[in-house]
């Protein structure tokens, strides 16, 4: 067995492992933590695939970013999770079953002749191979639609979060700098003439 | 080309050894003696108030998702960089208009107030 | 530069559609609430100018943006028909958006985006457009159904619909990289080479198109994967239900045609016994369980279940006059709904949702001619000679049996003569039930004169279907 090889099945024994902890969990920070492992090790398994740039972006995108949002939306729902789980055993004799069929029936289609792909496995590309360099001649030439839509598909998110769940909330103290910086004495300040109070009137309050 | 990354998971391998096995040793070696109090939360000697875990506001939530959108944009960026001088004039019109399109988004963001904290 | 205007001279309608939407996204910023009114003007104009320029490219063909977009005569009848029917979505929803203060800029952003999806889907030539176009219309229809966001059961619909449409969709790409590891290429046309060749022909390419056939039957709502759909048509606001219901139909209906018909028809004896099951199971279910419906949007989803049955039939003929056929019915299904839907907008007025089939009770009384309106779409629906719905269900049918899939066409005969009770019995109360409440309608006139018209309309193809039946066939027929 090659180098290659080894390390092909220590991350995927290490991916499925955290797969299986990000479900099995009692903690939901746990499982949000088990999910970035198990992206760690699949961005990992595509540097194998000589995938680099997608590789990176993984880490970047969703360890760096989705993972984040997880959490906060983790800590945002104020639900004690134990409740959630009362299902689980009841419905797990079910679920199995079901899984299993699936898990059979998958097998049984691939026995039957999944190895009809052509080519096998491409050649090692060489040192310098660049594959952000092969991404980026692609993917704004030949896939230039695409690449526009992606942007339309972003704005819509942006419109839809902000749409959904921006509120504006009455009473909240903030500062606004702006108009700090433009207040004038005139506007805080008024001189009142009157006439000097005798002590007098002191002493009796 | 994997060759490359050799060093990398060297590397890898000896950070994980550097971090996880002292914390295993003192884990193995260190003695447990461990009782009700020693195993109670500790609040600046008081008894624990409340729970620890707390609501965040779903504030944060947009704050996080519009950052996601946008850290998403910044990836397309990185394989343009690298192919602008092949690319020329129609690359550079290519994320002009992408860019373009989500200036439009950040724009929106900004007149609805999505940036203010309040 | 030259090549890049080239691509856009097929484009024209989907750039036109991204650049008025983002107008509309920016002047909707600087609009008082008085003068959101202009958001809703702006809207209407974006979807004529898109028709005029449809139009202006008709009878044009060809594949831009390197094989990932074509422009052909069934492109360019879908997105008139989406432009149609959206418009009528749009005038439908105003009234009823206003009158509950959510008649805000989103909607019609939102609104347009999804048209644009719609739009890309009806032209996709790579399995990746349609990834992108399904989930930018997909994206967009989640957004709205839960555009009423203090309503806890919008919510909980927009919920389900997410996560559901999430899983579909991950199906869908499954199913896809699936095709593409088997055949190597992203491009409709590439596939269907790679498919018709010896060699490929392996089990790879049916797995695939096993989990590309969930997806696709879950985007449209054929039985068994229409769970999301009662909860979301009932849950959404009836604004936003009447949306869902009618254009991205259309959509869905391009994608089965792009993917199976255009990709895949090599495998058609593989895909046809698959539809099949989802056609009979989605007309049992549909029409069986519509029955005992007390709420009439739930009612008209489970219907919407039965429509997609009778679609499905049609493209699993697995022949052009087939295909024809399910682009007839959709297209009338379409009108169809969104007069239905339209109706209960009319209906509802502030505070009030006239969403059971308690609130059509003897409409009769109250407006006569209304009451006629929504009885022509029922009949309609049903299939009663001589609205439209008869005949599209007729070529459908007809082409079933061409096939020699007798069973079939027993299967929806009976199907939909039991279905024909749930829609006869909303006519039955309008007619012969007392009112609950005798006030009149509120609904505005414009809005009166259109639904007449789009009732109107299902009569009127009923009568002459020949050339709407005529341009279907020339898009796809033989």
């Amino acid at each position: 067995m090659s180098f290659e090889r080894i390390l092909f099945y220590l991350f995927a024994a290490i991916l499925v492992f955290a797969a299986l902890r990000v479900i099995s969990s009692r903690n939901p920070v746990h499982s949000a933590l088990f999910l970035v492992l198990a992206f760690f090790t699949s961005s990992a398994l595509w540097i194998l695939l000589e995938a680099e740039f997608l590789a990176i972006t993984l880490v970047l995108v969703y360890v760096g970013a989705v993972m984040v949002l997880f959490l906060f939306v983790v800590m945002m729902l104020d639900i004690n999770f134990a409740p959630l789980r009362e299902g689980f055993t009841r419905y797990l004799p079910l679920g199995a079953v079901v899984a299993l069929v699936i898990v059979a029936e998958i097998v049984l289609v691939l026995l039957r002749g999944f190895d009809t792909l052509s080519g096998g496995a491409p050649a090692p590309k060489p040192a310098d191979y660049s594959n952000t360099r092969a991404i980026g001649e692609v993917l704004y030439t030949d896939y230039l639609l695409p690449f526009e839509i992606a942007s339309v598909i972003l704005l819509v998110a942006i419109i839809a979060a902000i749409a959904l769940t921006l509120r504006k909330r009455p009473g909240t103290r903030h500062q606004d700098p702006g108009k700090q910086v433009q207040v004038r004495k005139s506007d805080r300040l008024r001189i009142v003439e009157m006439k000097a109070e005798p002590r007098a009137g002191r002493a009796e309050s | 080309m994997l060759d490359n990354y050799l060093p990398i998971l060297v590397f890898i391998a000896i950070g994980i050894a550097f971090g996880v096995g002292p914390i295993f040793a003192g884990f193995i070696l260190g003695p447990h003696r461990p009782d009700a109090e020693k195993l109670s939360p500790y609040e600046c000697g008081f008894e624990a108030f409340e729970d620890s875990r707390m609501a965040f506001d779903v504030r944060y939530y947009l704050v996080a998702i519009l950052f996601i959108l946008f850290d998403l944009e910044i990836a397309f960026l990185f394989p343009w960089a690298v192919v602008l001088d092949q690319l020329g004039w129609f690359g550079f019109w290519a994320m002009v208009v992408f860019l373009g399109i989500l200036v439009i988004g950040f724009i929106y963001e900004w007149k609805k107030g999505a940036l203010e904290w309040e | 530069m030259n090549s890049v205007m080239a691509d856009l001279s097929h484009a024209w309608p989907e750039v036109y559609i991204l650049t008025m939407a983002c107008v509309l996204l920016v002047v909707d910023l600087y609009l008082t609430e008085r003068f959101r009114f202009v958001s809703y003007l702006l809207a209407q104009v974006t979807l004529l100018g898109a028709a005029m320029l449809t139009l202006g490219q008709m009878g044009g063909e060809g594949t831009a943006f390197t094989g990932a977009f074509v422009h052909d005569a069934m492109s360019d009848i879908l997105k008139l028909f989406i432009y149609l029917v959206s418009a009528m979505v749009f005038l439908y929803a105003r009234d009823y958006l206003k009158a509950r203060n959510l008649l805000k800029g989103e909607f019609y952003m939102l609104g347009l985006f999804g048209v644009l999806g719609m739009m890309l889907l009806a032209s996709a030539h790579s399995l990746l457009m349609l990834y992108l176009g399904l989930e930018l219309m997909s994206l967009s229809m989640y957004a709205l159904v839960a555009f009423n966001r203090d309503s806890p059961v919008a919510s909980e619909a927009a919920m389900k619909y997410f996560v559901l449409g999430a899983i579909a969709s991950g199906m869908l790409l499954y199913g896809m990289s699936l095709i593409y590891g088997a055949t190597g290429s992203l491009d409709v046309a590439t596939v269907a080479q790679a498919v018709t060749d010896e060699g490929v022909k392996g089990q790879v390419i049916r797995f695939g198109v096993v989990f590309l056939l969930v997806g696709l039957a879950f985007k449209l709502g054929a039985a068994p994967f229409h769970m999301w759909l009662p909860d979301v048509y009932q849950g959404a606001p009836t604004a936003v239900t009447l949306y869902l219901s009618a254009a991205p139909k259309i959509a869905a209906f391009a994608m089965f045609i792009r993917l199976l018909v255009d990709g895949l028809s090599g495998l058609v004896a593989d895909w046809q016994q698959m539809l099949a099951v989802m056609a009979v199971l989605s007309l049992a279910i549909g029409n069986v369980v519509a029955i005992a419906q007390t709420n009439i949007k739930r009612m008209l989803a489970y219907s919407t279940i039965s429509h997609a049955g009778f679609l499905l039939l049609g493209v699993l003929a697995g022949t052009p006059d087939g295909y024809a056929a399910a682009m007839f019915y959709t297209l009338t299904y379409a009108i169809m709904a969104a007069a239905g839907f339209g109706m209960i907008t009319v209906l509802s007025r502030a505070g009030f949702e006239a969403e059971e089939i308690d609130d059509f009770k003897g409409l009769n009384s109250r407006s006569p001619w209304m009451a006629g309106m929504m009885a022509l779409i029922m009949f309609s629906m049903a299939g009663v000679p001589p609205t439209v719905g008869f005949f599209a269900k007729l070529g459908v049918l007809e082409a079933v049996l061409a096939v020699d899939m007798v069973w079939l066409a027993l299967a929806a005969v009976f199907f939909s003569i039991i279905g024909a009770y749930y829609y006869i019995r909303v006519v039955k109360v309008m007619y012969f039930d007392e009112a609950a409440d005798e006030s009149p309608l509120e609904a505005a006139v414009d809005t009166r004169i259109v639904v007449s018209a789009n009732a109107l309309a299902v009569l009127y193809l009923g009568l002459f279907p020949g050339t709407l039946m005529a341009i279907c066939n020339a898009a796809l027929g033989a």
